[in-house]
């Protein structure tokens, strides 16, 4: 935080609140506001599907009930969306590493091949995976001649030999469709590093992979946090994956939501199940940024 | 990509009626606000009497299921007619438009469209809460074309509130290359060869009732009690993994691709996917099979009543009934357009004479409307299904 002295020099009376007063008032009138209207609308009894009144009742229960019911479908998304994030820190962190010191002047280039094939629709990309996964796609007929599907079956990737609608196709799905939410903060905050760093480790008897370990990474941290947040958040909250690349035993809690919202008109189940995913979110978050330490650094 | 040649011809399976769904309907948030912005815009100047029943601007907007129309008829009505006439396709989702529009609808305020064609459940939901205004029939001659079987039907039992747009048979979708055989019952669906090759469709009125028939239990009288069993046994398939997955319209893909080797399906996908590809074939379960019909209805607060009812008229002439059934591929709800499709040209010919469009008598008679159910028990249905496809 900044000092006393630094805030009476910066501070032009008024003129920063004027200045951030949009934001403010963007950020109440579209976040703050509908986030109490959620919120009553979470502890309200909806007397008719059909009606759209809602009465308001301090119904606790939809919390109890919702999490009792759709417990099976949070603990799924959020085992998705961390195994996804793992995957995209193993994927993602060598491909940020490998940009930002050997890229040289091709990294702008690089950069924009990462970010390139998400200029397409999330939805057809995923659609795409389908294609590509599909029992008598190319994936699956490349492991089969390759007599790898066995394999794949034994490790439970593979289902009865087919890659479409598994565990394993939604958790790819997720990592693929968040790589870059990934990637880009990791470049950013290994781009800031002075490589000079780890030439002085070096000089005080560290080898590259402990000048790696003990400097690169911890001043990398920031990016890896950012990164898993931008990854692991969407991915919880996702269905697309879901419906498309999984099977109804891989139905995730936003297909819950979905379903409740819009297909039942049972808005006051929707807005608790909603509610309990950011309340879940927000602790893991918290809980990440202190075991991590990052809290100074972002 | 769509076809306009003066004979209209079954374009293929890239454009059936509800190809697209799935997809869309993921996407019906974006792509369902655009158009409605857009029209709240410009129906300002063009209406000055929103409580309906006025009739004259010259506007009217028809917002319809996707590729569930030739462009060719489009453009003749509305040269023809001399109307504004703004036909859109983003209903993509009976649940989902009801969720989106409901306020609106029940303070009886426009919801942009001024005929929309609901599934006949969504209509019988609407007729009852209210929410849809009488037909002008004294200005639609030609809704006595209306075939004898959808006279009165049971979700509009006066007929009063809804013209059918078209209607469709729901049965058994297979790909025989995946197969190897041909099926001929819902009991081949719950197959164990075919674990994990199976799809069902999400719109559960189909695929309940289906299942219902196996079990020999009568869907046109369904209640949650009389459809416990099919409901377990459908359960007990999404658990073992014998179910892949529970789709909306994108069944197409999966079994054209051979992902699926057998699922629930209408029969005007299947009567267009199986152009393309012949392995693709659709069978009404010997045990019987589900109708059901997309229905025009004008929703309260829907402003230019004259003029749907001139586009109303306009369809239910068999001539460009026929024009339309030729590009759908479903079973039209006008009188006379067999006649007309057997005295067309050579495909127009085999069209008349295809059992998927035109079903005989035998067939009809195995065909079942799923009861009308209350809010409780509808809610009831719901909300188990939606536990068993795991959402």
């Amino acid at each position: 935080m900044a000092g006393e002295e630094d805030q009476t020099r910066r501070s032009g009376g008024a003129v920063p609140y004027a200045l951030l007063s949009p934001g403010m008032l963007w950020l109440i009138l579209f976040f703050l506001v509908p986030l109490g209207t959620l919120f009553k609308t979470s502890l309200s009894t909806k007397p008719s599907r059909f009606i759209p009144e809602l009465s308001f009742s301090w119904r606790i229960a939809n919390y109890t009930d919702a999490l009792d019911k759709y417990s099976e479908q949070f603990i799924r998304s959020f085992v998705y969306a961390g195994a996804a994030t793992l995957l995209c820190i193993a994927i993602g962190y060598p491909v940020a590493y490998v940009i930002a010191t050997r890229g040289g002047r091709f990294k702008n280039v690089l950069l924009g091949l990462v970010v390139v094939p998400f200029f397409t629709s999330f939805l057809i990309r995923t659609l795409a995976w389908q294609n590509v996964l599909s029992d008598n796609g190319p994936a699956v007929g490349l492991l089969d001649h390759l007599h790898l599907m066995g394999l794949l079956d034994a490790l439970g990737v593979a289902v009865d030999g087919r890659l479409l609608a598994t565990h394993a196709a939604v958790i790819g799905g997720l990592t693929y469709n968040f790589l870059p939410f990934m990637i880009l903060p990791i470049y950013v905050s290994l781009e800031k590093i002075d490589l000079r760093l780890t030439e002085a480790a070096k000089d005080l008897y560290n080898n590259g992979w402990q000048a790696f370990r003990r400097v690169v990474l911890p001043l990398s941290m920031p990016g890896v946090f950012a990164g898993s947040l931008l990854t692991f958040i969407p991915a919880a909250g996702d269905f697309i994956n879901a419906q498309f690349l999984g099977s109804p035993r891989n139905s995730m809690i936003g297909s819950v939501v979905q379903n409740r919202f819009l297909e039942q008109g049972d808005t006051p189940t929707a807005a608790a199940l909603s509610f309990i995913l950011m309340a879940i979110i927000t602790a893991g978050t918290l809980i990440y940024a202190k075991v991590l330490g990052t809290d100074d650094l972002i | 990509m769509t076809t306009t040649e003066s004979t209209p011809t079954n374009s293929g399976p890239a454009l059936t009626r509800r190809a697209l769904l799935g997809r869309m309907g993921v996407l019906a948030g974006a792509t369902a606000i655009g158009p409605a912005l857009l029209a709240a815009c410009g129906s300002d100047d063009d209406s000055v009497d929103s409580g309906g029943g006025g009739g004259s601007s010259k506007a009217l907007w028809f917002e319809n299921w996707p590729a569930y129309i030739d462009e060719e008829t489009v453009a003749l009505f509305a040269k023809e007619s001399g109307l504004d006439f703004n036909y859109t396709e983003g209903f993509n989702d009976n649940a989902a438009w009801f969720a989106k529009n409901q306020r609106l609808l029940a303070d009886k305020k426009s919801v942009g469209p001024d005929i929309v064609a609901p599934t006949y459940w969504m209509v019988a939901r609407l007729i009852n809460l209210g929410w849809v205004q009488e037909l002008p029939l004294d200005a639609i001659p030609n809704a006595a074309n209306l075939v004898p079987s959808l006279q009165k039907p049971g979700w509009d039992p006066t007929g009063a509130f809804s013209l059918p747009w078209q209607s469709g048979m729901t049965g058994i979708a297979y790909n025989r290359s995946v197969t190897g055989r041909d099926l001929t019952s819902m009991a081949d669906i719950f197959d164990p060869e075919l674990k994990g090759k199976i799809g069902m469709l999400t719109e559960w009125r189909d695929t309940v009732g289906l299942t219902m028939l196996l079990l020999g239990a009568d869907p046109s009288t369904a209640t949650l009690a009389s459809a416990g069993p099919a409901l377990d046994k459908i359960e007990e398939a999404a658990k073992s993994g014998q179910i892949r997955q529970f789709t909306g319209n994108d069944y197409m893909d999966d079994l054209a691709s051979g992902n699926f080797a057998a699922c629930v399906g209408w029969s005007g996908d299947i009567s267009q996917l199986a152009l393309d590809n012949p392995d693709v074939r659709f069978a009404i379960p010997e045990e019987g099979g589900m109708q059901w019909s997309d229905t025009m209805i004008l929703p309260a607060g829907a402003e230019n009543v004259d003029n749907a009812a001139t586009w109303m008229n306009y369809v239910y002439d068999p001539e460009n009934a026929a024009r339309i059934t030729a590009y759908v591929g479903y079973n039209p709800p006008v009188v006379g357009v067999q006649e007309i499709l057997a005295a067309g040209s050579d495909e127009e010919k085999a069209l008349a004479e295809s059992p998927l469009l035109f079903p005989d008598e035998a067939t009809l008679a195995r065909l079942h409307v799923f009861a009308s159910l209350d809010e409780d028990a509808e809610s009831g249905f719901e909300e188990r299904f939606a536990t068993i496809i795991g959402a």
